[in-house]
């Protein structure tokens, strides 16, 4: 043992000392570069899961938002159908509707400017008798050229009247 | 340049006489008197403080303690959570050397205990070993001794000595005994090397079963071979790292020796990967040994025996 110690040169307080030195590089290691590796490893790690996680779920949401967008612009566009639809139907019994009063209207104005047409025309025929009678009473006193009294004027007048 | 090891008692007359002359390089070899450049079994002493001898291979242990205090600080300080640079690089290590621990232990809970430990034994290992071969073989003392004047180089590698690596072993198997009472409990770990159980089992099982009078004293017999095992552990662990480190120094210094130039090259490459291997080797033989003893033998057992019961009743 002597000899393998003094070959060796062994020495306990080197021993120590190299014990020393592996403790202080254990644990400056350790607390200064394996540790704080370690954990901001597993946060990434965990970071990275969650952002996936967070991926997936967004993806679904994006999905079932789409379905969603897709059923209320169908349901829309059909909708939108159905009251263009009703719109047009409707829109086409009220211009039947206008086109009825309208052509009603139109009937009742030929009408009543044919009555005014007539009533004027009877009236002109009255002006002209009456205008006509006057004419043929001067007409037939210049023929005449005698003054009849006022009860032959009348009684002139009335037979002209009769005459039409 | 002679390359031959001395083991005279020339370090007993350096730690008398330390009359350091003078710090040198190679160049002062062709000098008045020649100086004889040794490479001794021995860590060679270069300072005293009181009765305490720093030698050269503790000074580079110093060297290397302070080189991974630096690297540790940078990592610390430059860490952020979106990696950059180096801290790619380190990420990558520990990922790496985890994964290869976890292949190792086969259980992420010992990976988690054990790793910190071996880690540590690798970088100082390995960072040891190569600051051996860093050319910085000229730089150091001359001094006087009985036979003429010797050089005595400053950087020497701390695995190149017995007394750097035997430290290292005996922390590693103390450390994984250690390990084995916390995992296990005292009792078992205790158990292992002195059977008192089995001792015990001669009593409790004689009647149901009279082998136990064959098989206990083998088992305290086996068990006896554990605890002198654990020694040989300590043994192989630090005489397989230095002597291969040292024989890779006396390679490189013999190498030298013949042709100084181009020759030593392959060499340095060669002693490249044997750091790394030698360095690789001690990590994963304390994870074997973590793991050993984390594990309790005797629950397999128990449960090979009631596995064979339930079997029976069946």
């Amino acid at each position: 043992m002597d000899s393998f110690i003094s070959t060796f040169h062994i020495d306990w307080k080197i021993i120590i000392a190299q014990a020393i030195n592996f403790i202080i590089v254990f644990l400056v290691l350790y607390f200064l570069a394996i540790k704080p590796l370690k954990k901001i490893m597993s946060e990434r790690t965990e970071t990275i899961e969650k952002g996936l996680n967070d991926a997936k779920e967004n993806a679904l949401v994006i999905e079932n938002s789409r379905k969603e967008y897709e059923k209320v612009i169908n349901d829309a566009r059909a909708e939108a159908h159905v009251i263009f639809q009703e719109g047009k139907k409707e829109a086409e019994a009220k211009k039947a509707q206008i086109l009825e009063d309208a052509k009603v209207q139109v009937e009742g104005m030929i009408a009543s400017g044919k009555k005014t047409l007539e009533n004027e025309k009877a009236r002109m025929v009255d002006e002209a008798k009456t205008e006509i009678v006057s004419l043929v009473v001067k007409a037939t006193e210049k023929l005449l050229e005698q003054t009849a009294d006022s009860k032959l004027d009348e009684k002139l007048a009335k037979q002209v009247k009769d005459i039409k | 340049m002679s390359t031959t090891i001395n083991n005279s008692n020339q370090y007993n007359e350096n730690l008398e006489n330390p009359s350091v002359e003078a710090f040198t390089t190679e160049s002062t070899e062709n000098t008045h008197e020649e100086i004889s450049h040794e490479a001794t079994l021995y860590a060679e002493p270069i300072a005293h403080f009181g009765s305490f001898t720093v030698t050269n291979a503790l000074f580079t242990s110093w060297i290397v303690v302070l080189i991974i205090i630096v690297i540790s600080i940078a990592i610390r300080l430059k860490i952020k959570k979106v990696p950059k640079g180096m801290q790619n690089l380190f990420e990558m290590i520990i990922d790496g050397a985890t994964n290869l621990c976890n292949q190792v232990t086969n259980d992420e809970r010992v990976t988690r205990k054990a790793f910190p430990i071996v880690f540590a034994v690798f970088m100082f290992v390995l960072i040891n070993n190569w600051m051996g071969i860093v050319p910085l073989g000229g730089l150091g003392l001359i001094e006087m001794t009985e036979h003429g004047k010797a050089f005595i180089p400053l950087i020497r590698s701390g695995t190149a000595d017995i007394n750097g690596t035997l430290p290292l072993a005996i922390l590693s198997v103390l450390g994984a005994n250690l390990f084995g009472v916390f995992s296990i409990g005292l009792w078992k770990t205790f158990n292992k090397y002195v059977n008192l159980k089995a001792l015990g089992g001669i009593f409790t099982k004689i009647r149901k079963d009279p082998m136990v009078l064959l098989t206990a004293p083998i088992m305290v017999f086996v068990s006896a071979l554990e605890l002198i095992g654990e020694f040989a552990k300590i043994a192989s662990l630090s005489f397989r790292l230095f002597g291969n480190v040292f024989a890779g120094e006396v390679l490189l210094a013999s190498m030298a020796a013949l042709i100084a130039y181009l020759l030593p090259t392959p060499f340095l490459l060669l002693e490249v990967m044997v750091g790394v291997i030698q360095a690789f080797i001690f990590a994963i033989l304390t994870l074997v040994y973590y793991t050993i003893a984390s594990q309790d033998h005797d629950e397999e057992h128990d449960e090979k025996d009631h596995a064979e019961k339930l079997a029976g009743a069946h």
